[in-house]
């Protein structure tokens, strides 16, 4: 599903030059639940964003669901992002004016979908998170473990294949935490997508099914997760 | 304790772009309030100035102004021997009886305008003592000859001093340059009343007639006397009262513009307001520590005022100088704006922003940084230290 | 389309800050119709002059100098002249402490009617005016300052004339602003039971056949009498009345200079507002962009908020001023004398929408900026910063 070839990104945050991936090749396979984990300023994130299309690598290659990424404009990265990827981001991630239904349709409207079949899908995928209720809510009126369920709502409402998630559970508590990792979790098994986080949070360990190590823009150590190792706990 | 000004200037400087554009536009609703404001100051002005203390003016009763009225011969003859009335060294009365007459005059850029022409006799310069010929010499009666205002000599075609100047279908010799001190005689031709007259086709050789008051009479008196005379319907007028009556129109303008300044300096006010609430904003993390370490409410308040209201005089500061500029620009490139006078003349007005110009603009600036900033200012001295620092 | 609401949702994140922006935005337009709107009085006159085969002739020194009666005759013997007559100032007053408060005048009874055909009266009150030697047809302005009827006897004193005249009042002139005319006749009657000779005139009003005779018609009159005492001027109406406002054209001027300052501000308070509140939102921006949204899409719909914000406020603004318009005109027309017909503060609907649109124009280009930059913000770059 995902290859990365030899990408290596350096980028300049005033006079200095941060070498933030060293020639990383990764490969992921469909329908796998991977974290990438690390330090700050380990370069996870920079991966992250080369293999949702998000950032161009200064070299190497990536190609993700069979699309060569550096091939392309930025206009048809942005037309890859709309159908093949779906985010969740740790800030941010929620229109505050929108409600949550109506940020769940926000990717819809990069389709040719009727407002009446948007407004459907986009409550189908809430109830997928559990937050039918919810769904004329504004953000400020849901707790940051609700406001992380809208946005995973969000990111499956197009039919992604893939789903990025970076630093998901970043600023919630440990039954939060769970939840989403739990749901992460799901939209692997019940809905067989391929989902890549970014995490901080060694509870993530035990939910997913490959732990990719890096450091210094380094990819350090690959070795299997929770979930492959069909460990006990992840019952939801 | 009170923060010091300097944390509010330094504040106003951090937001750079964002004070900039609220300055220019308090700045720009300065300098629109202050050039109309300053026109009908200088139009003001130009009239105020025009008239002597000691003088009468002698009109027909009735008449607004001296070009709407007209004068037996027999009634400058009598009266002009009435007691309280200057004499000349020779013990002639002091008397200036004029015709006035508004040809058609054509501007050095081809605009048709009427120009006062007054006809004059001997006593005029004596009686209009602030009238002065600055260059070249006074007209000979039965000359053709013509002396101008300043404002005239720069305005129209063929006055300059020697020309031969164009009017009433006449040609008249250009020999002097009249001086009166800024005031409307500088909008005037003078030339030999009789002369006038006669080129006019008028049967009454004056329309009206200027009385210098002996220093010792009394004037009030004196103007009873002449406007009680059952044998010609005259009124006399202290001439100070006769051109502040003139310029009191003006004072409608001033209502008009009053009026468009309030619009203008509400939406300042709001545009400052929404500056202010996005400092505000900005800084509630600020604000928060600055209560915790003891700044009171009234600190805060005040701070956040004086932002706005250094904002507001800057802005004054910059719109005034910019005015003032503009003012001498358009004055150079225009010459004196035209205005249109009651005796259906021009009455050229040089725009220029005297101090007493500012003093609204002033008051609507401080009116503007004051309201601009109370209500911001209030809602940051509302914030609880805590949610202050917990917005962080 | 369908990221319309999304924009409007944008404009109520800070409501505060919309409704203060759009206040300040809709004052400037207000005062920048206000402003337009006096010009605009000033055209309306010189438009209303359209009739273009009405000219006027004068004597070349002024219209205080007097041509005499006999001119009249030899003009209407021109050849395109349909009809002359002839205009003397009464300078009547009703209250002679007063003064004159409108203008009057002795005109020719004979050709009235065909030389000011345009002036919206019945022929049957020209029938009266003829009829009745000391008939009057007063203009609208000046009949309804006054709540005069037909049928109506005023008395004027003039300040020209040693006479004082009674007239019936027989009509009302509906296009005219505020003059009031009567017959020559009565007025020569008077002066010479008074004894005063009355031979001359002030102006001549002549109504050529056809638009395009009218400049060798004008030619030929002053042609005639060039080498008399009175030389003559001949002009258009609409030249006349443009010549007689001529002084007016600088304080035009200033006003254009004092309404496109006035515009400049406007084009700060978008702009601050846009620059600040896109400022705010550079994270959303670019999650937005990391959805899939191009950034030509942002950029449009950044600046249709802009954009929206400012005709929202365009036309607040511009209902605004007709109302203050509408209240100006109650109050303030014809003060200030100095200004004459720029203060009719008359109420032009293409002002009005020409101001919505500029407003609305003015809010897209204050936005450009900050939604350009904004757009093209890379989303790595930003993702980093941000977090």
């Amino acid at each position: 599903m995902i290859d990365l070839v030899n990408v290596s990104r350096l980028y300049h945050r005033g006079a200095d030059e941060i070498h933030a991936l060293e020639r990383v090749s990764l490969h992921v396979d469909r329908g796998r639940f991977v974290a990438l984990m690390g330090p700050s300023g380990s370069g996870k994130s920079t991966l992250l964003n080369a293999l949702a299309g998000l950032d161009r690598p200064n070299s190497g290659e990536v190609t993700v669901a069979g699309k060569r990424l550096n091939e392309m404009s930025e206009d048809e990265l942005a037309a890859f992002r709309a159908h093949t990827v779906g985010f969740v981001f740790q800030f941010f991630n929620l229109i505050p004016v929108l409600s949550a239904v109506e940020n769940v349709e926000l990717p819809l409207l990069l389709t040719n979908l009727s407002k009446a079949e948007r407004r459907q899908r986009a409550e189908t995928a809430l109830r997928v998170v559990g937050l039918s209720d919810r769904a004329d809510h504004r953000p400020r009126e849901l707790s940051g473990g609700e406001q992380q369920r809208v946005a995973i709502a969000r990111s499956i409402v197009t039919d992604a294949e893939l789903i990025v998630a970076d630093e998901p559970t970043g600023d919630l508590d440990a039954k939060n935490a769970e939840e989403i990792l739990s749901l992460l979790q799901t939209l692997r098994r019940d809905f067989g997508k391929t989902v890549v986080i970014v995490t901080h949070d060694p509870r993530a360990e035990k939910w997913v099914d490959e732990v990719i190590h890096l450091d210094k823009g380094i990819l350090l150590e690959k070795r299997p997760g929770g979930a492959a190792r069909g460990a006990a706990g992840a019952t939801g | 304790m009170a923060l010091p000004l300097s944390y509010s200037w330094r504040s106003l400087l951090a937001r750079g772009s964002r004070t900039a554009f609220t300055v220019a536009v308090i700045a720009l609703v300065v300098i629109a309030t202050t050039l109309f404001w300053s026109l009908i100051g200088s139009l003001k002005r130009t009239l105020v100035s025009s008239g002597s203390p000691h003088n009468l003016v002698v009109m027909r009763k009735g008449a607004t102004n001296d070009g709407s009225s007209q004068l037996s011969l027999e009634a400058y003859q009598t009266i002009r021997f009435f007691e309280g009335i200057a004499k000349d060294a020779a013990g002639n009365p002091l008397v200036s009886p004029e015709l006035v007459v508004q040809p058609f005059f054509h501007t050095t850029g081809g605009t048709r305008e009427n120009v006062l022409v007054r006809g004059v006799e001997a006593p005029a310069l004596l009686v209009h003592d602030e009238v002065k010929i600055s260059e070249g010499r006074m007209i000979q009666p039965s000359s053709g000859e013509a002396v101008v205002g300043r404002i005239v000599a720069k305005r129209y075609r063929g006055a300059t001093l020697g020309s031969m100047l164009r009017f009433g279908n006449a040609d008249w010799k250009v020999v002097g340059i009249m001086d009166a001190g800024g005031s409307s005689f500088e909008s005037e031709v003078w030339v030999d009343a009789r002369e006038l007259a006669n080129n006019a086709k008028r049967p009454l050789p004056y329309s009206g007639f200027r009385v210098r008051v002996a220093a010792d009479a009394d004037m009030d008196a004196l103007a009873r006397r002449i406007g009680d005379d059952q044998r010609w319907a005259l009124e006399a007028t202290r001439e100070i009262d006769y051109y502040k009556h003139l310029s009191s129109t003006a004072n409608t303008l001033y209502i008009i513009v009053a009026f468009l300044a309030v619009l203008a300096g509400i939406g300042a006010i709001f545009g400052a307001t929404n500056n202010m609430y996005a400092a505000v904003q900005a800084r509630t993390s600020e604000i928060g520590t600055l209560r915790a370490l003891g700044f009171s409410r009234g600190a805060i308040l005040g701070a956040f005022l004086a932002e706005s209201v250094m904002m507001a005089g800057f802005a004054f500061a910059i719109g005034a100088a910019v005015s003032w500029l503009l003012a001498i620009g358009i004055s150079t490139a225009m010459g004196g704006i035209g205005f249109a006078s009651q005796t259906f003349t021009t009455n050229v007005v040089v725009l220029r922003v005297a101090p007493q110009d500012l003093l609204m603009p002033l008051a609507l600036s401080v009116l503007i940084g004051v309201f601009g900033g109370l209500a911001p200012a209030a809602a940051a001295a509302r914030l609880r230290p805590v949610d202050a620092l917990r917005k962080a | 389309m369908k990221y319309l609401p999304l924009v409007w949702r944008n404009l109520g994140r800070n409501p505060l800050r919309s409704f203060l922006t759009a206040a300040a935005i809709a004052l400037a337009i207000a005062l920048v119709c206000i402003l337009r709107t006096m010009p605009a009085g000033l055209d309306a006159v010189l438009a209303s002059a359209a009739a273009n085969t009405r000219i006027s002739t004068h004597n070349e020194a002024g219209i205080v100098y007097s041509m005499p009666y006999a001119y009249l005759a030899k003009v209407r013997s021109v050849p395109g002249v349909v009809a002359a007559i002839s205009w003397n100032w009464f300078g009547g007053a009703i209250d002679i402490s007063k003064g004159v408060e409108f203008p009057n005048f002795a005109v020719d009874a004979d050709g009235l009617a065909e030389v000011y055909a345009d002036w919206g009266v019945d022929p049957k009150v020209f029938e009266d005016f003829r009829k009745y030697r000391d008939a009057a047809l007063v203009g609208r302005a000046t009949f309804e300052k006054h709540g005069w009827k037909v049928g109506d006897v005023i008395t004027l004193q003039s300040t020209v004339f040693p006479v004082t005249l009674s007239f019936r009042i027989v009509g009302e002139v509906p296009t005219n602003g505020g003059s009031l005319y009567f017959q020559r006749e009565y007025l020569a009657q008077a002066l010479a039971a008074a004894g005063v000779q009355f031979d001359t005139l002030g102006m001549i009003w002549s109504r050529v056949d056809d638009p395009d005779r009218v400049g060798p018609v004008m030619r030929q009159i002053d042609e005639m009498f060039h080498n008399s005492e009175a030389i003559t001027s001949t002009e258009t109406e609409k030249s006349f009345i443009g010549n007689f406002f001529s002084g007016l054209k600088q304080l035009v001027t200033i006003i254009q200079i004092v309404a496109a300052l006035v515009t400049l501000c406007i084009v700060f308070i978008a702009a601050n507002t846009a620059s600040m509140s896109i400022r705010e939102r550079v994270g959303e921006i670019a999650i937005l962009k990391a959805i899939g949204f191009r950034k030509q899409t942002i950029f449009t719909t950044l600046l249709a908020e802009a954009g929206l914000l400012a005709l929202v406020a365009g036309i607040a603004g511009a209902a605004t001023a007709w109302a203050m318009l509408k209240g100006l005109q109650m109050y303030a027309t014809g003060a200030g004398p100095q200004l004459g017909p720029l203060t009719a503060f008359i109420v032009s609907r293409v002002i009005l929408v020409q101001a919505v649109f500029i407003a609305f124009f003015i809010g897209i280009l204050a936005g450009w900026v900050p939604a350009f930059g904004a757009s093209r913000r890379s989303v790595a770059q930003t993702l980093r910063e941000v977090f």
